[in-house]
């Protein structure tokens, strides 16, 4: 009980701490993401980057507003619109030809640009979108089973 | 009946492990090692790197990425486009993953309100 009751109080350092790194968080694994193709990196570790984003959130303000703030059927919708435009790039082979996941359009600019790869890259990015959908929504799924009673205990109170 | 039947399959999997292991040792395939590959160099120099060192299926897609993906790191494309098949079942593992813990959490959580309820 004394635990929770010290993760309730919701420390000030613990509070500007998380605040202060969320924002950075979040670009860093969108540029993880954006540039996967060109440097180490790819869709998978960017979409986890961004996803540790909630936890910040979590740690600083709570389940209350982390549950507002993310809207859970959005994000399991978006999971599912991620999968669906990797599995059209992937078929974009078929339609035009060629074998299933076959890069079709990748001649365009000189090695290292960012769309010199053709699908490789978009393929990161619905990759990546669908990765940092379903970790949020598997965090708060797990945040639910945790802050729940910390929810209930502050209703009873009041 | 049935640990005759157990007893006979897994007799079958040890002789033909074992079969197996004498034939690979006999024939060891061509696998890389890694010696004689720099990352460093071919980052800094994808165009003009040495691609005589290289065996095996790493010699493969050194020496064909750029002209098949124009890709500049290699592990991208080998995720993404060699593999794009196996990219696809490793990101529906994580949509089940997902169903099978909002079929566990959620009951959980029921069944807590119906306690609450009960209380």
């Amino acid at each position: 009980m004394k635990l929770k009751e010290g993760i309730k109080s919701k420390n000030t350092v613990v509070k500007c701490g998380a605040d202060m790194i969320l924002p950075f968080a979040i670009v860093f694994g969108l540029a993880v993401i954006l540039f996967g193709t060109v440097s180490p990196g790819g869709g998978f570790q960017g979409g986890v980057i961004v996803a540790s984003a909630c936890i910040l959130l979590y740690l600083g303000h709570g389940y209350g507003v982390t549950s507002k703030a993310l809207d859970q059927e959005f994000l399991e919708v978006n999971e599912a619109l991620g999968a669906i435009i990797y599995v059209l790039l992937a078929a974009c082979g078929l339609f035009l030809g060629a074998r299933f996941c076959q890069n079709v359009f990748f001649d365009n600019g000189s090695v290292g640009d960012l769309i010199s790869a053709g699908t490789i890259t978009f393929m990161s990015f619905a990759v990546g979108y669908k990765v940092l959908t379903g970790i949020g929504v598997l965090l708060l799924l797990m945040f639910g089973l945790l802050g729940g009673e910390d929810d209930d205990e502050e209703e009873a109170e009041e | 009946m049935k640990k005759a039947i157990c007893l006979i399959s897994l007799a079958a999997i040890l002789v033909a492990g074992c079969f197996a292991m004498n034939y690979s040792a006999k024939e060891v395939p061509i696998a890389y090692d890694g010696s004689g590959f720099s990352p460093a160099q071919l980052y800094a120099d994808p165009k003009g790197y040495d691609l005589e060192d290289p065996d095996g299926v790493a010699d493969l897609i050194v020496r064909t990425n750029l002209d098949r993906t124009m890709a500049a790191n290699n592990v991208a494309a080998v995720v993404f486009d060699y593999r794009g098949f196996d990219t696809i079942g490793e990101s529906f593992i994580l949509l089940a993953s997902i169903a099978g813990s909002y079929a566990i959490l959620r009951s959980s959580k029921k069944r807590k309100e119906e306690h609450g309820d009960e209380a």
